[in-house]
């Protein structure tokens, strides 16, 4: 009775939690049992009550025939029979159960909260460290899961390297090809420009010595009458000239 | 109906001369929570506690020589008997350990099998212990008559103790609330903020009570070693 009244009356609750440690933990798994014919027992919440210890049900019985306020006028028009015929006779009991009552009521709203909440505590303590070593496994596993993923990740960064640097590796070839081929390019450019060069040497070599032959020989042909002859014709053409 | 002032511990609650009343000493077993699922819910969470600090103040007391597990006993003793006095305070409840077979079964059967294994197992240990350190010689002999009188009458007094509480307050309570059946309803008032000072007197008592019997217990069971 100390128990249904003091602890149930102010806002009993059974945490929610509970059920899920309860039925949540990694049963499901085993499939040793016939989980249809043999369904596992559920916790539930506990039964409710009106005034700390008269069942709900009781008063859903009445409710169909008398309402609401019925099973309260029963309850009070039993007790004012049982007192007003002496059934329940009044002695010193009766008042020790009075003073009870009025002692109980005023510790169970006094003090019923603050010990609930403590004892819920305390409860909730319980359940986290049943699950606390269940709960830091999975973190370390989900933490190793983490690690290996980003350990792959660095691992494609890698292969993105090795890309890179093979392009480097490619771009370096490139430059040195280039700049082989224009090396050879001007080496032939020189070399054919050499053979311009003497060609052009040459020729000119050729033409000098052939013009100073041909001026040679032509100045030894000039005989005397050939001069006097250019001589006179030369006059003739300035004296046209100058009539002119 | 009251003959006189005692009849409420009279057992008095019969079917063909059968006393049933003895059997308000079981209520008690009712309040043991039970732990049928994992995660324990407040009743038990109460229980632990509570039985918890006890065990913890019982073992110091027993010292570390003590065997584990011997503290059991003296909880359930405490229980037993918590209950008993307190359930007796609610109205038509019996309260058993107001009665001198009661209280004396339990105190007489804990002292005498604790001497009785002293005696025999440890009896030098036993007398040696009867004198404190440092008394004079010329008061050894006084000292020894008065330790093992006052040893003789522990189941005594552990029994009459109790007992004598429980009389004592469940009597005044009963006082009191018997004027109230002729009393004119504006004095009820104080009769009832009275009772209820008395009550919370005689739930503070039946629990310290209990807890005054478990300890002298678990004390005396120590001085056997």
């Amino acid at each position: 009775m100390f128990s249904r009244l003091a602890l149930r009356s102010v806002a009993a609750r059974q945490s929610t939690p509970t059920a899920l440690v309860a039925r949540g933990s990694a049963t499901e798994v085993s499939g040793l049992r016939d989980e249809k014919n043999f369904p596992r027992p559920v916790r539930g919440e506990p039964g409710k009550v009106r005034l700390g210890f008269i069942p709900e049900e009781w008063f859903q019985f009445f409710h169909a025939k008398t309402g609401v306020t019925g099973p309260y006028t029963f309850g009070v028009g039993l007790a004012t029979y049982l007192f007003s015929k002496e059934i329940y006779v009044m002695e010193h009991e009766y008042y020790t159960g009075l003073s009870i009552f009025v002692m109980i009521y005023y510790a169970s709203t006094k003090f019923g909260p603050k010990l609930a909440e403590f004892l819920d505590k305390e409860v909730d303590n319980v359940e986290t460290n049943w699950n606390a070593g269940r709960l830091s496994t999975i973190k370390s596993l989900e933490d190793s899961i983490a690690g290996e993923k980003e350990a792959q990740w660095r691992a494609q960064g890698q292969e993105l390297l090795i890309e890179a640097k093979k392009e480097n590796v490619l771009l370096q070839l490139e430059a040195a090809y280039r700049e082989r081929a224009l090396t050879a390019y001007q080496e032939v450019k020189r070399r054919l420009d050499f053979q311009l060069e003497k060609t052009l040497l040459e020729r000119r070599i050729a033409q000098k010595n052939m013009v100073d032959w041909i001026v040679a020989n032509v100045t030894k042909a000039i005989t005397p009458d050939q001069e006097k002859q250019a001589m006179d014709r030369c006059i003739a053409d300035l004296a046209a000239l100058a009539k002119n | 109906m009251m003959n006189n002032l005692f009849s409420i511990f009279d057992p008095s609650t019969n079917i063909f001369n059968l006393p049933l009343n003895w059997i308000s000493t079981f209520i008690g077993l009712m309040f043991i929570p039970y732990s049928f699922w994992f995660i324990p819910n407040r009743h038990f969470m109460l229980w632990n506690f509570i039985s918890n600090k006890l065990h913890n103040e019982f073992k110091t007391l027993l010292g570390p020589n003590s065997t584990s597990g011997s503290t059991f006993i003296f909880i359930s003793l405490f229980f037993f008997i918590f209950f008993n006095n307190f359930l007796g305070l609610f109205p038509y409840i019996f309260t058993s350990t107001s009665h001198l077979n009661i209280s004396l079964s339990l105190s007489l059967t804990l002292w005498l099998s604790f001497m009785l294994y002293g005696w025999i197992n440890n009896t030098q240990h036993m007398f040696i212990h009867m004198i404190p350190q440092g008394t004079p010689m010329v008061l050894m002999p006084f000292m020894v008559l008065i330790e093992t009188i006052s040893n003789i009458i522990r189941p005594g007094t552990l029994a009459v103790r109790l007992t004598a509480n429980m009389i004592a307050g469940h009597l005044l309570i009963t006082l009191l609330s018997s004027t109230g059946i002729n009393m004119p309803n504006y004095l009820l008032i104080i009769l009832i903020f009275i009772q209820i000072l008395l009550l919370i007197l005689e739930s503070a008592v039946s629990i310290i009570q209990a807890y005054v019997i478990t300890i002298l217990s678990t004390l005396y069971s120590s001085e056997t070693n």
